[in-house]
């Protein structure tokens, strides 16, 4: 067996569209070593990720020719010409056999019923012939889509460039990693199996009622206190006496509103020693620090507002300012305050005998919610390791964002769920397409770091598809670069970077801006840009950029191999280095 | 380059609020800006450079004018900012944006889209319009009859060329590029930046120049400010800065630069963590507290405006990352110096 992970060789693709054939790749070569990062870079349009979906069976395009295998499997699958004919008429056979078929159904009610009935049998038939030849001739590419299905995941998966739109909004990150994992059938038995708890939610709906108090105490914790209260007043016999008080919950909520951050302001008021003066004023050095310590949202520094408190009277009268502040804060629980009265003065207003059968009516409603939430809610063993996935990829604090969503993380954050999500079904190649080229140099810095441990922990390979030749230095092992749908030039890194042999990667190499090159000084750039690819010559596509005329644009120039393991595409003019010409 | 500033930024503050609850009330602020003092000398390049979310692209429009300003001033060749008509001072201060695609009307050609400055100030009209587009068109490497051509039959780089020639069309003192080449290839990032200096030289412009890529903005800039959640933490000449950082932000970003020669593979761990929130900043150095750096909690009381280290070198001092300020024994700062301790957090920067 060789050490050869994935071998791509002579890949030729074209996409169809409305102006005829387009070519996407023309035969691209190369191989990742098992442990090893290769990287691939070029310029947008080079074909670099068409490569990629090619390879995990995504990609849209006809493959032409060419093979791409892994562990010796191959993975590009195109039926016979033959088999595909069948399948097309036979698809047609069963609509016109199905159409004559309902024909047949009318022919019996309406005109003739022995003559309709032989019609509709007979159409039937070699309707289900057709379909059953159809089936299959078409079995081979269904096993093959079968394999497919079980590489993407298990053994090859990818990473994409903008974890944002591979991400599913409406799922937590929790969610989307088990899925992924229960569809691979990575997940291990979960500690109360399914039809256990529908069991539990159907017969014991208190457990439910207890799981909920544990999850949301202090919202529980009012309702409840609220029910007992009422349910008392009524046996008791004082619901009418309470009934008139009621309304003076609204005091009740204005009080708490306004008292509620009062405890930790002044908490921190004393720790940090700061005095009141110093923190209202605007223009103090200070504030900065004070205004953060008074737990921010509810600051004595929001209350710039106008007609009450300007500044000078702020500074002046900081105690009256603070009582004012403190009652303006309070107004805020008005309509929860007035909601909540209403609410109790219903229940107490109502006789005790139809407030139960509310009651039981509504929670018997609410059943139905309960469980059904319960139900979806994810099994501890797997959310357990989900975690310790997330642990892997160096999420801080796996513990709360399992239960995020992908648009409560920063980017660097989603791209580490994302490159967890891969890693969970471990693969033995990782295909990451851009996967910094959204992000910080800091972040860009700590996922590189993270995707090599993986490496050398797990021995994943990796193609790292990207344009920064920057990352490529720091990640990569070989490099294969791309120009216009062909492999221009493959090299291990420090060869390639020593000793550059294509024009394309001396121009790459050039016009990257970077520390040690002369400030202000005109960047050597690569004049034009890629051509569109229904305009590719024939020969060698760097000197169709550059604008060169002759023989070259003709011939297509051979893959040769300089030293050992270096490889470039041959073009007498592109491997000349005097000859290149940058703007 | 002259001497004579052109803007004055002084103790610049954009809050912006965040509404929630009954009857929306402000519950918190972002702070975006927080306290920046800046002087962009005319004719010069300001790069600023920060991760996304430390409030450059803030601070780039609010010193435009775009969006209002919460408190400080910017000050406009000596006029305050918001005392100048719009229309003037739009004639003055131009803006390219990042993405060129987004900033252009899809349904308007190239000649209404350059032009359309010239004819909103009645500067021009007719075939004389059409004949300072097609200058305009010119002198950013354009061809003429790119002129009745819609924004989607270009490239990203040609976009970007379009995008400058509007900006260029009111013939500007100065002109703010929010991160324009991000969203280009390599090499036509090279080519708009090697036209980004023809211009500059041609027109006498002024540049602020907003990236997060650090080695784009040396190349173009003659000063570069390092932002960090809303504050400048270091300021110097774009050589001295990159040959001798001395807030360790600067050294991180500096490290995180990927290098393109595979041979000095660096094996640096990269600092920890994001940029926290704006919303609620930690109170003191806000980068000696995501380090966790021990001495973090000594700059909570101290006074962090920005200290001039060694002439047109501005650091803000604090205890935790710059700490060789607080002795001035070493004029130059050894990037290993203050990750030795034994407390020292999880990142270095390498050898």
């Amino acid at each position: 067996m060789s050490d050869n992970l994935l071998e791509i060789s002579g890949l030729r693709v074209h996409f169809d569209t409305l102006d005829g054939q387009v070519e996407a790749l023309n035969s691209v070569d190369f191989e990742v070593k098992k442990q090893q990062i290769m990287g691939l870079v070029g310029e947008s349009g080079c074909g670099k990720s068409v490569t990629s979906l090619v390879t995990i069976g995504l990609a849209t395009c006809e493959v032409d020719e060419g093979s791409v295998k892994y562990e010796g499997d191959e993975l590009l699958f195109q039926d016979s010409e033959s088999t595909r004919k069948i399948t097309e008429v036979s698809g047609y056979i069963v609509v016109i056999s199905v159409l004559l078929a309902i024909l047949g159904g009318f022919w019996t009610i309406l005109i003739e019923p022995i003559q309709g009935r032989n019609i509709l049998l007979g159409s039937l038939a070699v309707s289900s012939t057709a379909w059953l030849v159809g089936f299959f001739s078409s079995w081979e590419s269904r096993a093959h889509e079968k394999f497919m299905r079980w590489v993407r995941g298990n053994e090859i998966s990818m990473i994409f460039q903008e974890p944002m739109t591979a991400l599913n909004p409406l799922y937590s990150v929790e969610k989307q990693i088990s899925e992924v994992m229960r569809e691979h059938d990575r997940l291990v038995e979960p500690e109360t199996p399914t039809i256990n708890r529908v069991g539990e939610a159907i017969f014991s709906p208190i457990s439910l009622i207890i799981r909920t108090i544990q999850a949301k105490p202090s919202s529980s914790f009012v309702f409840f206190s609220i029910l007992a209260f009422v349910i008392l007043a009524h046996r008791r016999g004082f619901a009418d006496e309470a009934q008139s008080l009621s309304p003076y919950l609204i005091l009740v909520a204005i009080l708490y509103y306004s008292i509620s951050d009062i405890v930790p302001t002044f908490q921190s008021l004393f720790q940090r020693k700061i005095t009141l003066q110093e923190e209202i004023g605007m223009e103090s050095n200070v504030s900065d620090v004070s205004i953060w310590t008074i737990s921010g949202p509810r600051s004595v520094k929001y209350s710039l507002f106008g007609f009450l408190l300007n500044r000078e009277l702020l500074k002046r009268f900081p105690m009256v300012s603070l009582f004012f502040y403190r009652l303006r804060q309070g107004f805020g629980g008005v309509p929860i305050g007035m909601a909540i009265a209403l609410v109790i003065y219903l229940m107490l207003w109502m006789p005790f005998s139809s407030l139960m059968g509310m009651l039981v009516i509504s929670s018997l409603l609410a059943l139905p919610i309960v469980i059904w939430a319960d139900f979806l809610r994810l099994d501890p063993a797997h959310s357990r390791q989900v975690r310790e996935i997330l642990e892997e990829v160096r999420i801080p604090n796996p513990e709360a964002v399992v239960k995020m969503y992908p648009h409560e993380l920063s980017g660097g954050m989603r791209q580490r769920v994302m490159i967890g999500m891969m890693m969970s079904c471990e693969p033995k190649l990782l295909i990451a397409d851009e996967p910094t080229t959204a992000l910080d140099v800091t972040i860009q810095a700590q996922i590189l770091k993270l995707m090599r441990d993986l490496r050398d922990e797990k021995g994943t390979s990796i193609l790292l598809i990207t344009h920064d030749l920057g990352v490529i230095a720091e990640m990569c092992d070989d490099v294969t670069v791309m120009y216009a749908g062909r492999v221009v030039e493959r090299a291990p890194v420090n060869e390639l970077f020593a000793n550059p042999l294509h024009a394309y990667t001396r121009g790459l190499m050039a016009c990257t801006p970077n520390l040690a090159s002369t400030r202000k000084s005109v960047l050597p750039a690569i004049p034009g840009q890629v051509a569109n690819p229904s305009d590719f010559v024939s020969g060698c596509r760097f000197c169709q950029r550059m604008e060169r005329v002759g023989e070259t644009l003709f011939t297509r120039p051979e893959m040769i191999e300089e030293s050992l393991g270096h490889w470039v595409e041959a073009c007498p003019i592109c491997l000349d280095e005097t000859k290149d010409k940058w703007e | 380059m002259s001497e004579e500033s052109l803007i004055e930024i002084t103790n610049l503050r954009k809050w912006f609020p965040i509404k929630g609850g009954f009857l929306s009330q402000t519950k918190k602020f972002v702070r975006a800006v927080d306290g920046v003092s800046l002087n962009i000398k005319r004719g010069e390049t300001l790069g600023i450079v920060g991760e996304s979310g430390c409030g450059k692209t803030t601070l780039g429009r609010v010193l435009m004018g775009l969006i209002p300003i919460t408190d400080g001033s910017v000050r406009y060749s000596g006029d305050d900012i918001r005392r100048i008509p719009n229309k003037k001072i739009r004639r003055k201060m131009q803006i390219v944006f990042q993405d060129p695609g987004g900033s252009m009307n899809p349904r308007m050609s190239v000649r209404s889209i350059v032009g359309e400055p010239l004819l909103v100030n009645g500067l021009s009209d007719g075939a004389e319009l059409t004949q300072k587009v097609a200058e305009l068109l010119d002198s950013v490497g354009l061809k003429r009859e790119h002129m009745t051509r819609y924004p989607h039959e270009f490239s990203g780089g040609q976009k970007q060329r379009i995008a400058l020639a509007r900006a260029l069309s009111l013939n500007p003192e100065f002109i703010l590029l929010d991160e324009p080449t991000s969203a280009l290839d390599v090499s036509v990032q090279a080519q708009v930046l090697n036209l980004l200096e023809d211009i500059q030289k041609n027109r006498d412009l002024t540049f602020v120049f907003i990236s997060h890529d650090l080695a784009v903005v040396r190349h173009i800039s003659d000063r570069v400010a390092v932002m960090y959640l809303g504050k400048i933490v270091e300021l110097a000449d774009a050589d001295e800065i990159y040959r001798n950082p001395r807030h360790a932000y600067t050294k991180v970003l500096i490290s995180a630069i990927p290098n393109p020669d595979p041979s000095i593979r660096r094996d640096r761990v990269p600092v920890e963590g994001d940029v926290p929130s704006p919303v609620d900043p930690p109170p003191g150095c806000a980068f000696g507290h995501r380090l966790k750096h021990p001495n973090w909690k000594n700059s909570i009381d101290m006074d962090l405006s920005l200290r001039e280290v060694s002439p047109g070198h501005w650091v803000q001092p604090c205890p935790c990352c710059t700490e060789d300020l607080s002795d001035h024994v070493n004029a130059k700062s050894d990037s290993t110096q203050i990750h030795e301790s034994s407390e020292s957090p999880e990142w270095e920067r390498g050898e």
